[in-house]
């Protein structure tokens, strides 16, 4: 386990909120934060009722929920000071907290792409929320065709990740990280496989706007219709 | 890479001397001296083009013509006809050839129409239009600006005619007729579904580009005020 951390940053393995809601860490592999875990634990509580409330909020409308899943984590001892030492930075209560902006993590995976942009915009609107950067890598994927909306809050005094994507990014993420990292012969640098992998990417990709036009023209919602977005 | 012929001529003299020729002008030449021979190269290797005189031993050039095309096998065809026989042209034409010439010809001629029907093959292939900020790739059907995506076939069709078209209003009746020209079932909603697709694209590949028009009308690839 300490391995695929190590090599994996990422892709983090999040504990599922939504089956799970009551499996508490273990509290001596979160060491690093000392008394301000139980603060932090509050403050990604608190986003993931944000969440929970953009959810109601988009079923009372449409009658379905816009999300699929949602996950959360706060990164362990063992991944922060992997973290610390490739960024070379000390392992310190101060660094965790403020250099790196992702010990607390939070990643909502949508049905439709526009849900992606509904439940940013919510989570921007927060009143005592601030965003503190933003990355689209749905407008501008990765090379090799990562996408994903990254946000980072600054939330009752703790910065949060907060990653949005939709059920497609998020299986080519978990597959791509799956034989990226769990493969050891090489293969993975295979250019071809490289390539391959970025064309399954931009093929979902193309798959997630198809579905978004088919539904807003079955709600007649006109996603699309008009010549620009 | 070289582009490989298959010559089926029963004139020795004139076999060897469009093999020179054709090999002069870079291109791999398989010669043989009658139909039956051909249709076994045929049968074995894969060429680019053939070359075939009608009037042959064992097998004449319309039943290795014909035996080629009942096997669906598209490659482009060059007949060779010993006189101006109108009924030979016709009958070869009909039969699946794609162009032919009347015996005696100046090799330039034969070289400029080899060379017209072995280009049109590659072509269309090796693809890639270009418009303002867009790019689109006809061996892997990529969408791309600064981001890139994959198209259907459809999708695919639709965006390369609205490129060879820009500034030009096509409308609905058009775009069925010439990007679902085979589709019996296609109805004005399914341009529009894929005119809607086709926006969604441009603006995950961040385009500036824009495909303006209203349900049912007419549309033009045009660029977008940025």
């Amino acid at each position: 386990m300490n391995t695929l951390k190590e090599t994996a940053p990422a892709e983090p393995e999040l504990k599922d909120h939504v089956q799970s809601p009551d499996s508490k860490p273990a509290e001596n592999e979160y060491t690093i934060y000392g008394d301000k875990l139980p603060r932090m634990q509050a403050a990604l509580d608190g986003v993931l009722e944000a969440v929970s409330e953009y959810r109601k909020i988009r079923k009372a409308v449409h009658g379905d929920d816009p999300v699929e899943h949602c996950l959360s984590r706060i990164k362990t001892d063992a991944s922060m000071r992997d973290k610390c030492t490739r960024r070379g930075l000390p392992f310190t209560q101060e660094t965790a907290l403020t250099e790196i902006k992702d010990a607390i993590g939070v990643r909502v995976v949508c049905q439709f792409l526009k849900e992606i942009y509904g439940i940013r915009d919510y989570l921007a609107d927060v009143s005592g929320y601030t965003v503190v950067r933003e990355k689209d890598y749905l407008k501008k994927a990765k090379r090799n065709g990562y996408r994903s909306y990254h946000m980072t809050l600054l939330a009752d005094g703790f910065f949060v990740e907060v990653q949005l994507r939709t059920i497609s990014m998020d299986t080519w993420a978990a597959l791509e990280h799956q034989m990226r990292y769990k493969n050891r012969s090489g293969r993975a640098e295979d250019s071809l496989i490289i390539s391959e992998l970025k064309r399954c990417a931009d093929e979902l990709a193309s798959t997630d706007i198809s579905m978004q036009t088919i539904r807003d023209m079955i709600f007649e919602e006109g996603a699309f219709s008009k010549p620009s977005g | 890479m070289m582009i490989k012929i298959l010559l089926a001529e029963d004139t020795r003299d004139l076999n060897r001397a469009l093999t020179a020729v054709l090999e002069r002008n870079d291109f791999e030449v398989d010669a043989v001296f009658d139909g039956e021979a051909a249709s076994e190269m045929l049968g074995t290797e894969s060429y680019d083009m053939i070359i075939l005189d009608i009037m042959m031993p064992k097998k004449d050039g319309l039943a290795v013509l014909r035996d080629l095309r009942a096997q669906n096998i598209l490659t482009p065809v060059l007949l060779l006809t010993a006189r101006a026989e109108v009924d030979d042209r016709v009958t070869g034409l009909d039969a699946g050839a794609d162009d032919y010439l009347t015996k005696p010809f100046a090799m330039q001629e034969l070289l400029a129409r080899v060379r017209a029907l072995t280009r049109r093959h590659s072509a269309y292939s090796g693809e890639e239009l270009v418009y303002a900020d867009i790019r689109l790739n006809a061996d892997r059907f990529e969408l791309s600006s600064q981001n890139s995506v994959r198209l259907s076939i459809r999708e695919f069709e639709l965006m390369k005619t609205l490129m060879m078209n820009v500034g030009h209003e096509l409308d609905t009746e058009y775009l069925l007729d010439h990007v679902w020209e085979h589709d019996p079932e296609a109805n004005p909603e399914a341009v529009w579904l894929y005119i809607s697709y086709l926006r969604g694209k441009l603006i995950a590949v961040n385009s500036r580009t824009v495909i303006s028009g209203e349900r049912g009308g007419s549309f033009c690839l045009e660029e977008g005020l940025s």
